[in-house]
C-alpha cells in the first residue's frame, strides 16, 4: 500500500513541478508574441476550422480543407488554424482554446454534431463570430451555411436511368438522416424522368466511412442485379467495385461522391457530385471582413447557381468523355424539354439549375405507400426538403424508422 | 549471446522488495526517456520540443483552463479504471467497459426520456443513476455467467459484446429511438432539462458524477483492502484453486465483480450522456474510447482504485494536453497518437523494471 501511495504522490509532484515550470516560462513568451502583432496594424482575420474527421480522408473533412485553402489563397489578410477529427463531444474544449489562445476572430464548425456547442459558445464569446455548416441555430455573431449537392443526385439520376439495362439501379446510403435520404430521393427522381420503369435499390451501411461495409453492400447490390451505382461514403470502395466489374466485362456504372473520384474507376465513373466550398468561405470571411455585425439571419443555402455544387467526379470535367458518346445515343424525353440525347439533356437541366429555373422536387410527388407528398404543380419548399424523411415511389428499400 | 568464449546471460528476477523511493526514481526516470523520446519525434517534426512540451503541459496541468478540462475528461476515467481494477484484481479480464459504459448511457436515456418529464430532479438524478448501473452491470454480468458456467474465454466474450452494443446504439438512434427534434439526424431528443447534470460554473466538469467518482474509487478501494469480499476478490486472483479450498463461491464472487465493474462503467455512461451530450448519439460519440483507456489506467494505478483517480486524471491531462499537438503547433491529429503511445509504453516499461531485475551472468567456458 505505501509503494502506491508513494509513487502516486511522486506522480502528482512529477506532474506539477513539470506544469509549473513550463508554465512560468511559458508566461514569458507572451508578452514577446503581442509586440509583434502590434507592430502589424493592417486588419487580419484569424480564423479557426474545426472539423469531425481527419483531413486526410476522402469526402468532408477534405472538401472543407480544400476550401479553407482556396480562401487562404485569395484573401491575403486571412490566417487560417485548423483543428481534425474532433468527436461532437468535444468541440467545446477546442473552441475554448481557440477562442482564448489562438485568438481566432472567426470559427467555423463543420459538423452538424457541433450545433449546441457552437450555439453554447456564441453567447459565451460575444466577441467571436461563428459559422456553423449545416445546422439551424442562429444568432447575432452566429451564421449558418450548407453546400447543397441535391440537383448533382438528379442529374445523376438522369444518367442512371438510361444507362441501366437490368432497370435497378442502385445506391449505397451511409445513415438514414434527411441529407441522405433527400439525394436518394433526388437520385430516383432522375431515374424516374429517364426511365420510368427503372427502380432504385438501396442498402444502408450505418457509417459515413466504412469501405469495407460500402464494398460489401455495392457487391450485394450488383449481386441482386443493379448495374449502376450511385453512395454515400467518404470512400471510393463502390467506385472500385464498378471498375473491378467494368474490367472482367461485365458493365456495372458508378457515380462519384463528394471528392474527385473518378481517377480510382475511369472505365466505370460516368460522372458525379462534387462541392466547392472555397466560394463560400471566401463570401462568409469577406462579409465578417467588410464588418457585417449582425449575423441572425444569415443562413448560406447554396447549390448550383452559386457554383458550389458541381457536376462531375473530376473537376472540369461534368462528365467523364469515355461515356459521352454512349450518352448521346440515348434518349430522354419529358414534357418541359421535349426529346432530347441524354448528353444534351443532362447538360440542359445543369444549366438550368445554375439559372434557377428547375426543382426537381415539384409535384405530383409520391411516398413508396402512394401518399401524394408534394401536390401536382407545387414545388417543394426548403422547409420541407430539410427535413424529409419519405422515400419517393421507385425507391426499393426501408427507412429505418419507429 | 556468445561473445568468444565469454557466455552472458540474462535473468529476470521477481524483486521482492520495491521501496517507495525506487518506485518514485522508476517514474520520473520513465517520464524522463519518454519526453526526451517525444522530444525527437518532435525536432524530426521541425518543431521546437521545448516549446513543444510547454504548450502540452500548459495545456493540461499547467493553467486552469487544462485543469478544468482534464477534470473533464477524467471523469469517466475515474469511475471506469476504479472497477476495473476490482475485476482485473480478481484476474477477470474485463475488456467490454466500453459497452457496459454504453448501456449505461442507452438505459439511462431510456429512463430520462420514458419518466424523466414528470421526476423531480433530486428523485430523477439518482434514479438515472441506478437504471445506468443496473444496465452496465446486467451487461457485464453476461460474460460472467458465459464463463462460470459454460468456460468460455471472458476476454473474447467482453471483447466481442463491445461490438454488439455499439451496434445496438446505433440502431436505436437511427431506427426506434430517432429524436422528433433532431431535423432527422441521428440522435435521440435531449434528455428533460431539470434531470441534466450541473456544472462548475465555466467549466464542462459536471460535478455530481466526478464527487460520484472519487467517492466510489474510496469506497472501492475500502471494499478491496479492509473488507472480506475484497480479500475474496484477491484470492480468487492469486489461486482459484486455493479459493474453491477456502470455500469461496466462484461463481458468486464473479458476479459480482462484475457487477460492480459493468455498473461503475455504466454510471460513468450516464454522466457522458446527462453532462456533457444530453441525448445518446452515435456511439464514438458518446465515448472517446474510455473504456479502453481506463484499461491503460487501471494499470498504471497498480489496480489500487485510489491509484486510478491520479493516473486517470494523468491520462485524461495527456489527452487534453494533446490538443496543442493540433491547434498550437499545426501537426496532424495523429501526432497525439504518437504521442500517447510513447509515453505509455516507457510507463508501461518502466512498471517491468520496478517488477523485475535483471541479473547479468558473466561465465567463462
Amino acid at each position: 500500500m505505501k509503494k502506491i501511495v508513494s509513487v502516486l504522490i511522486g506522480l502528482i509532484i512529477a506532474g506539477l513541478l513539470f506544469g509549473t515550470l513550463l508554465g512560468c516560462s511559458g508566461k514569458k513568451e507572451a508578452p514577446a508574441k503581442e509586440a509583434q502583432k502590434a507592430e502589424q496594424p493592417a486588419k487580419k482575420l484569424k480564423a479557426g476550422f474545426i472539423y469531425i474527421g481527419p483531413v486526410g480522408d476522402y469526402g468532408w473533412s477534405n472538401a472543407h480543407d480544400v476550401g479553407r485553402k482556396y480562401a487562404q489563397s485569395k484573401l491575403p489578410w486571412l490566417e487560417t488554424v485548423i483543428v481534425e477529427s474532433v468527436p461532437e463531444g468535444d468541440a467545446i474544449r477546442i473552441i475554448d482554446r481557440l477562442v482564448n489562445e489562438e485568438k481566432c476572430n472567426v470559427i467555423f464548425t463543420t459538423s452538424f454534431g457541433y450545433m449546441d456547442d457552437t450555439v453554447k459558445a456564441a453567447e459565451k464569446y460575444k466577441n467571436t463570430l461563428f459559422f456553423h455548416c449545416s445546422g439551424f441555430k442562429r444568432a447575432s455573431n452566429l451564421g449558418t451555411y450548407f453546400a447543397e449537392l441535391y440537383q448533382m443526385y438528379y442529374l445523376n439520376g438522369l444518367m442512371a436511368g438510361v444507362l441501366t439495362q437490368s432497370n435497378k439501379v442502385g445506391y449505397v446510403g451511409a445513415f438514414p438522416i434527411s441529407e441522405v435520404i433527400r439525394h436518394i430521393d433526388a437520385y430516383a427522381l432522375g431515374v424516374k424522368e429517364a426511365n420510368p420503369k427503372a427502380k432504385v435499390e438501396v442498402r444502408w451501411i450505418f457509417s459515413w466511412y466504412d469501405p469495407a461495409k460500402a464494398k460489401e453492400a455495392a457487391q450485394s447490390l450488383v449481386a441482386a442485379g443493379a448495374d449502376v451505382l450511385a453512395f454515400t461514403e467518404d470512400s471510393p470502395s463502390v467506385i472500385e467495385v464498378g471498375q473491378e466489374h467494368m474490367k472482367k466485362g461485365k458493365k456495372v456504372y458508378t457515380f462519384s461522391h463528394y471528392s474527385p473520384m473518378q481517377k480510382f474507376g475511369e472505365d466505370s465513373v460516368v460522372s458525379g457530385q462534387l462541392v466547392d466550398w472555397g466560394p463560400m468561405y471566401v463570401k462568409i470571411l469577406t462579409d465578417v471582413y467588410n464588418g457585417q455585425k449582425d449575423f441572425t439571419n444569415y443562413d448560406l443555402w447554396w447549390l448550383a447557381a452559386e457554383n458550389v455544387a458541381l457536376l462531375g467526379g473530376e473537376i472540369g470535367q461534368p462528365i467523364n468523355p469515355k461515356f459521352v458518346d454512349l450518352l448521346k445515343s440515348k434518349k430522354i424525353k419529358s414534357k418541359d424539354l421535349g426529346e432530347m440525347n441524354a448528353y444534351d439533356y443532362v447538360m440542359k437541366r445543369y444549366e438550368q439549375f445554375k439559372a434557377n429555373q428547375f426543382e426537381p422536387f415539384t409535384g405530383p410527388i409520391k411516398d413508396q405507400k402512394g401518399v401524394e407528398r408534394i401536390p401536382a404543380g407545387k414545388k417543394a419548399d426548403p422547409a420541407h426538403l430539410l427535413s424529409i424523411e419519405y422515400f419517393v415511389d421507385n425507391v426499393v428499400g426501408e427507412i429505418p424508422r419507429k | 549471446m556468445q561473445l568468444g568464449t565469454v557466455q552472458v546471460s540474462v535473468q529476470w528476477e521477481v524483486r521482492k522488495k520495491q521501496t517507495p523511493l525506487l518506485s518514485v526514481l522508476t517514474l520520473i526516470g520513465a517520464l524522463g526517456i519518454g519526453f526526451l523520446w517525444v522530444g525527437f519525434v518532435f525536432v524530426f517534426l521541425g518543431v521546437d520540443p521545448v516549446f513543444a512540451l510547454q504548450k502540452i503541459f500548459i495545456g493540461s496541468f499547467g493553467s486552469l483552463y487544462g485543469w478544468k478540462e482534464s477534470l473533464t475528461k477524467g471523469i469517466p476515467l475515474f469511475l471506469i479504471s476504479s472497477g476495473l481494477c476490482v475485476a482485473y484484481q480478481a484476474k477477470f479480464w474485463n475488456i467490454g467497459a466500453e459497452s457496459q459504459l454504453l448501456m449505461g448511457a442507452v438505459c439511462s436515456t431510456w429512463f430520462g426520456l420514458q419518466f424523466g418529464a414528470s421526476l423531480s430532479p433530486i428523485l430523477g438524478i439518482p434514479l438515472m443513476f441506478f437504471v445506468g448501473f443496473l444496465g452496465g452491470a446486467l451487461w457485464g454480468v453476461i460474460p460472467a455467467i458465459l464463463k462460470v458456467r459454460f468456460g468460455m474465454n471472458e476476454v473474447i466474450s467482453t471483447l466481442m459484446m463491445n461490438y454488439v452494443a455499439a451496434e445496438f446504439v446505433s440502431y436505436l438512434i437511427v431506427g426506434p429511438w430517432k429524436g422528433s427534434t433532431k431535423y432527422g439526424y441521428p440522435y435521440t431528443d435531449d434528455l428533460p432539462k431539470h434531470l441534466l447534470l450541473g456544472t462548475i460554473p465555466g467549466t464542462r466538469i459536471h460535478y455530481v458524477t466526478l464527487v460520484l467518482g472519487i467517492v466510489i474509487s474510496m469506497a472501492l478501494f475500502i471494499l478491496l483492502y479492509r473488507t472480506k469480499f475484497g480479500y475474496e476478490v484477491r484470492v480468487v486472483g492469486e489461486s482459484p484453486e486455493a479459493a474453491k479450498y477456502a470455500g469461496i463461491d466462484f461463481f458468486r464472487t464473479s458476479l459480482w465483480i462484475m457487477i460492480i465493474s459493468g455498473g461503475v462503467a455504466g454510471m460513468a455512461g450516464v454522466g457522458e450522456v446527462a453532462g456533457i451530450h444530453h441525448h445518446l448519439s452515435y456511439p464514438g460519440n458518446i465515448s472517446a474510447g474510455y473504456g479502453f483507456t481506463a484499461i491503460i489506467t487501471a494499470w498504471l494505478g497498480k489496480l489500487n482504485p485510489l491509484g486510478s483517480l491520479l493516473s486517470g486524471l494523468f491520462f485524461a491531462g495527456i489527452l487534453v494536453g494533446g490538443d496543442a499537438i493540433q491547434i498550437s503547433l499545426r501537426l496532424p491529429a495523429a501526432t497525439v497518437h504518437i504521442f500517447n503511445g510513447i509515453l505509455l509504453f516507457v510507463l508501461l516499461i518502466g512498471n517491468f523494471f520496478l517488477n523485475y531485475r535483471p541479473v547479468v551472468q558473466i561465465r567463462r567456458r
